[in-house]
C-alpha cells in the first residue's frame, strides 16, 4: 500500500507542471462558457449591476422564453441534418462497396469524378449553385439544403468508405461466398456491420458540417419558420440584441443537442481521429 | 451475376474478362451502374455543374438570370485594379498566416502535454476538456466572440477595467486599425478539434522506446522536443496546417457575422466578397472570377505545401 502511495506520488511529481499548464489552459477555455451560463441566468438589470458573478436569484424564465423561439430551429436542424446523414450512409456505403470490390469498364473515371471534387472549394460553386438550386425551384424549401449536403459530403464518404472496404480481409467474403450467399447478403450481413465503426465516423463528420453550416441557408432559406439552428440564431441574436440573459440562455439551449450526441460518441470520436493513420 | 467481377487475387478470371469486347462488360456490369446512378447523378448536377458554370460564367456578365453577355477576360483585369479585392487578398494573406500559426502550435503543445502525461486517466479527460467546445455551434462562436469584443459590455473591456487597464478599453471591431487582429484571436484560447486529434494522434504513435532511449542519452523536454517530436509528426503538422490554410480561405461566416467585412472594407476578405458581390449587387460573373482565383490559389498552395514535406521528408 504504501509503495502503491509512493508511486502514485512520484507520478503526481513528474507530471505536476505538465498538469499545472493543462489546468491554467483548461480554465482559460471553460471561461468565456462559464460566463456565458452564469450571464444566462440574470436578468439585464442584474446583469449591468454585476458582470462577473452568479445574482440570486436566478432567472430561470430566460430559458423558458429562449426554448420558445430555439425549439424550432433545433427540430429544423434535427430533420435537415438527420436526413443528410441517413442518405449519405446508405449512398456512400453503396457506392464505397462497389468501387472497393468489383472492377468494371470506367471505374476509374467514375472514381475521379468523386476524388476530384476533393479539391473544388465550396466557394467556387456557391453563386451557380445558388443560381442552379433557384432555377430548381428548390429555394426555400428543405430539399435546397439536404440535396446540396448530401452531395457535398458524399465526396469524402465514398472514399472513406472505399478505403475501409478494400481494408477487409478477401477471405471474409470468401467465405461467405462459399456459403452461398448473394452478392446483397454479403453486403448487408457481412459487409455493412463490420464497417459500422467508419459508418459512424461519416455520420459524424456530416452531422458537424451540416449543422454548423450557416452560409449555404443564409442563401436559400428565408421565412423564419424553415430556418436551420445555425441561421436561426443569427436571427435570434438580432431579435434579442440586448436581453443578455434570454441570449444567452437561448445559447446555452442550442449547445445541448451536439453535447447530447457527444456524451455518446465522444470516446468513438476521439479514438477515430486519433488513430494515427490520418497523414497528408 | 455479379460475383464474377468481384476483384479477387486469382488472375485468371480477371484476364477473361477483359478480353470479352467492351459493351459486353459495360452490359454485365450494368447493376453496378445502377447502384452509382444516384451519387454520380448528384455530384454531376450540384458539384460538376456549377463548377463548371463558375469557369465559364466568370467570363461573361451576369446577374444570375437573363443578363448575360460575353466580356472575356474583363473580370480578372477589373480584379487587379478592384481596391477593395486588393485589401481583401491582403487581409487574407495575413490572417492566413496568422491563424496557420496559431493552429498548429496551439494545439501542438497542448497535445504534447497530454502525451507526456504518465497518468493515462488524465490524459484522457484532458483530450475531452480541450475538445469539448466542439459542442457549440460554429455561428455561436462567432456571437460569443461579438459579446467578448463588445465595447459597452463586452468581456474584454470589462476584464481591461477589473484590472485597472481602463485606457486600453477599446471598440475592438470597430477600428480598423483593430479589426483583423480582434478576428484572428477569435475562439483564441479554443483548440482548434480536427487540427488537435490529428497531432494528438501523431504524437501517440511515437514508440515509447525512442523517448526512453532520449531520456537515457540525457535528452531534456526541448531537446527532445526538437529533435524527436516534431521531425516525427511532420506529416500529421503539414495535414494541420493544409487544412487551417484550405478552410480559412474559403470560409468567410467568421468576418459575416462579426463585421460583414467592416468598418468600411477594412476587414474583407476574397470570400467575403464573392458572397456580396453575388448576393448584394447580382453580379454573378464577377463572383464566379473571384471564386476561379482562389480555386486556382488554393490548389496552388496544397500542392507547393505537399511538394515542400515530401521534400523535406525525404531528405
Amino acid at each position: 500500500m504504501a509503495m502503491r502511495n509512493r508511486k502514485v506520488l512520484r507520478i503526481a511529481n513528474r507530471d505536476l507542471p505538465f498538469q499545472l499548464v493543462l489546468i491554467a489552459f483548461g480554465i482559460v477555455t471553460f471561461f468565456p462558457l462559464v460566463l456565458v451560463v452564469i450571464t444566462s441566468l440574470k436578468s439585464n438589470t442584474q446583469f449591468y449591476h454585476n458582470f462577473w458573478l452568479p445574482e440570486l436569484p436566478f432567472q430561470f424564465g430566460n430559458y423558458s422564453s429562449a426554448f420558445r423561439i430555439i425549439w424550432r430551429y433545433i427540430v429544423n436542424s434535427v430533420i435537415y441534418s438527420g436526413s443528410t446523414i441517413c442518405l449519405i450512409a446508405i449512398i456512400a456505403s453503396v457506392a464505397g462497396y462497389v468501387f472497393a470490390r468489383f472492377s468494371f469498364p470506367f471505374k476509374t473515371v467514375l472514381f475521379l469524378a468523386f476524388i476530384m471534387l476533393i479539391m473544388v472549394p465550396g466557394v467556387l460553386t456557391l453563386a451557380p449553385r445558388f443560381v442552379l438550386v433557384r432555377d430548381l425551384g428548390l429555394v426555400n424549401t428543405p430539399f435546397a439544403l439536404i440535396s446540396v449536403w448530401v452531395s457535398g459530403g458524399l465526396v469524402l464518404s465514398t472514399w472513406l468508405m472505399r478505403s475501409y472496404f478494400e481494408s477487409l480481409p478477401q477471405e471474409l467474403f470468401d467465405a461467405a461466398y462459399v456459403d452461398g450467399a448473394a452478392e446483397w447478403q454479403v453486403f448487408f450481413y457481412v459487409s455493412v456491420p463490420l464497417a459500422r465503426p467508419m459508418i459512424a465516423t461519416v455520420a459524424m463528420t456530416t452531422l458537424i458540417a451540416s449543422w454548423n453550416d450557416l452560409i449555404w441557408p443564409l442563401v436559400t432559406i428565408t421565412d423564419k419558420d424553415k430556418m436551420p439552428l445555425a441561421m436561426g440564431l443569427m436571427q435570434f441574436s438580432s431579435d434579442f440584441e440586448t436581453d443578455w440573459g434570454t441570449l444567452f440562455a437561448g445559447y446555452v439551449i442550442s449547445s445541448v443537442p451536439l453535447l447530447c450526441v457527444f456524451a455518446v460518441a465522444m470516446r468513438q470520436f476521439i479514438s477515430g481521429l486519433t488513430s494515427g493513420s490520418i497523414k497528408a | 451475376m455479379l460475383r464474377r467481377f468481384a476483384t479477387s487475387p486469382s488472375g485468371a478470371k480477371m484476364k477473361r474478362e477483359s478480353q470479352s469486347p467492351l459493351p459486353l462488360r459495360v452490359w454485365r456490369a450494368k447493376w453496378l451502374y445502377l447502384a452509382l446512378l444516384v451519387p454520380v447523378a448528384m455530384l454531376l448536377i450540384f458539384e460538376w455543374l456549377p463548377a463548371f458554370s463558375a469557369l465559364y460564367n466568370s467570363l461573361y456578365i451576369w446577374n444570375g438570370g437573363k443578363v448575360h453577355f460575353y466580356v472575356g477576360l474583363e473580370h480578372y483585369e477589373r480584379m487587379l485594379s478592384d481596391r477593395t479585392f486588393r485589401v481583401a487578398i491582403t487581409n487574407l494573406l495575413g490572417f492566413v498566416f496568422f491563424r496557420v500559426i496559431m493552429q498548429t502550435v496551439l494545439p501542438f503543445f497542448a497535445a504534447e502535454m497530454i502525451v507526456n502525461l504518465r497518468s493515462a486517466r488524465w490524459s484522457y479527460w484532458w483530450k475531452i476538456i480541450f475538445v469539448f467546445p466542439m459542442v457549440v455551434p460554429t455561428i455561436l462562436n462567432y456571437l460569443i466572440w461579438r459579446f467578448i469584443y463588445n465595447p459597452q459590455v463586452g468581456l474584454l473591456n470589462e476584464g481591461l477595467e477589473l484590472i485597472g487597464l481602463e485606457q486600453y478599453t477599446h471598440a475592438w471591431l470597430g477600428d480598423p486599425n483593430t479589426v483583423m487582429w480582434a478576428l484572428a484571436f477569435v475562439r483564441f484560447p479554443w483548440l482548434p478539434t480536427l487540427q488537435f486529434l490529428i497531432i494528438l494522434g501523431g504524437l501517440q504513435t511515437i514508440p515509447q522506446e525512442v523517448h526512453e532511449s532520449a531520456a537515457i542519452d540525457g535528452a531534456g523536454f526541448w531537446r527532445r522536443l526538437f529533435y524527436i517530436d516534431i521531425p516525427m509528426t511532420r506529416r500529421q503538422i503539414t495535414l494541420a496546417m493544409i487544412l487551417t490554410m484550405l478552410f480559412m480561405t474559403q470560409r468567410f461566416d467568421l468576418f459575416l457575422v462579426m463585421t460583414d467585412g467592416g468598418p468600411g472594407y477594412s476587414s474583407m476578405v476574397p470570400a467575403l466578397q464573392l458572397y456580396q458581390s453575388a448576393f448584394h449587387f447580382l453580379e454573378f460573373g464577377y463572383a464566379s472570377a473571384i471564386g476561379v482565383v482562389l480555386f486556382v490559389a488554393m490548389l496552388a498552395l496544397t500542392i507547393i505545401n505537399l511538394r515542400v514535406s515530401a521534400g523535406a521528408t525525404a531528405q
